[in-house]
């Protein structure tokens, strides 16, 4: 139903797109590049200072680099510091039930304690 | 009986774990940290000192050599009385509850003391600290209403740092006195 193989529609798609970031690039180089007193001659009064076809790329730039250093900060700020209870465990763990014990069969999927999981590791069986 | 062995710290710097049996019940574990080294306090002092000097010479005002010498001192004052921790220590009582020992390396020691009945359990706890990922010993207190739950985590050795191989041993040594809990139940 969903798959990811190339279709008539899709083609179009794809061709409609090309056009369309040919014609906006060749209008972001004409609206930069065609002097102003040429443009008005043409009657295209009202269109956005020149100032903004470079201010725009560099606040995009810029943006970009900040974005980077603004991810790496929001992951750190979002790891549970040491003291914190969401290392050990969270709300899905506190609210899980505790299916009962049935022999001879595979025992059903729970968190288990970080105690359990302690002694099983460093403590040798006797 | 005491006994004192040689582990590492996440870091590298080398650290001593000591042990001490009071009695059957009573145990103390201390994690002595790696003493400040004179030659990274001379080489930090001579940065200092130089950077401030060559102000000095840029801008001919002999104030900047005093503010130097004065930030330094106060400096390697505060650093030694609320930074630099000489020794951490567990001390763990059977039936009353476990107490924590900072040391710092101008002599104040700061402790905290838990009583039995809110520890939970020790453990080694695994987290993501810094782009690394650490093991550490911490105290998991008991929530009153809830049998199985943890409201409060209490993280043990923080400048220490010792790696899985101390920790190791400092976590058996505690739950042979925790053991005793459940065998000689408290009359409380």
């Amino acid at each position: 139903e969903n798959s990811p193989a190339p279709l008539p529609e899709r083609a179009i798609y794809g061709f409609a797109l090309f056009l369309g970031s040919w014609f906006g690039f060749m209008l972001y180089l004409i609206w930069a590049y065609v002097p102003e007193t040429w443009l008005f001659s043409l009657g295209l009064t009202y269109w956005p200072q020149k100032y903004w076809a470079v201010a725009l790329p560099t606040y995009l730039l810029v943006t970009i680099g900040i974005g980077y250093i603004l991810l790496f900060g929001i992951n750190m700020m979002s790891t549970a510091p040491l003291n914190s209870t969401h290392t050990v465990t969270d709300n899905y763990a506190k609210k899980q039930q505790q299916k009962k014990f049935q022999e001879e069969a595979i025992p059903a999927l729970r968190d288990i304690p970080i105690s359990e999981v302690n002694r099983m590791f460093f403590l040798p069986e006797k | 009986s005491m006994e004192e062995r040689r582990y590492r710290s996440a870091s590298g710097a080398p650290i001593a774990l000591r042990r001490r049996q009071h009695s059957a019940s009573c145990r103390e574990l201390a994690v002595r940290c790696p003493r400040l080294q004179l030659r990274s306090l001379s080489a930090l002092t001579s940065a200092v000192w130089l950077a401030a000097y060559g102000l000095f010479v840029l801008s001919e005002n002999s104030m900047v050599l005093s503010a130097a010498i004065f930030i330094t001192l106060v400096g390697l004052i505060v650093y030694l009385h609320f930074v630099k921790i000489d020794q951490e220590s567990l001390l763990v009582i059977g039936s009353l509850g476990i107490q924590v020992t900072s040391s710092y390396a101008s002599g104040k020691e700061s402790t905290t003391f838990i009583e039995m009945g809110q520890v939970k359990d020790v453990v080694i706890n695994e987290a993501i600290y810094m782009q690394k990922v650490i093991y550490y010993l911490c105290i998991l207190l008991q929530d009153p209403g809830d049998p199985l739950g943890v409201s409060e985590v209490v993280p043990l050795f923080q400048s220490s740092k010792p790696r899985l191989d101390c920790l190791i041993e400092v976590y058996k040594s505690c739950q042979e006195i925790l053991e005793q809990r459940k065998t000689t139940p408290q009359s409380s």
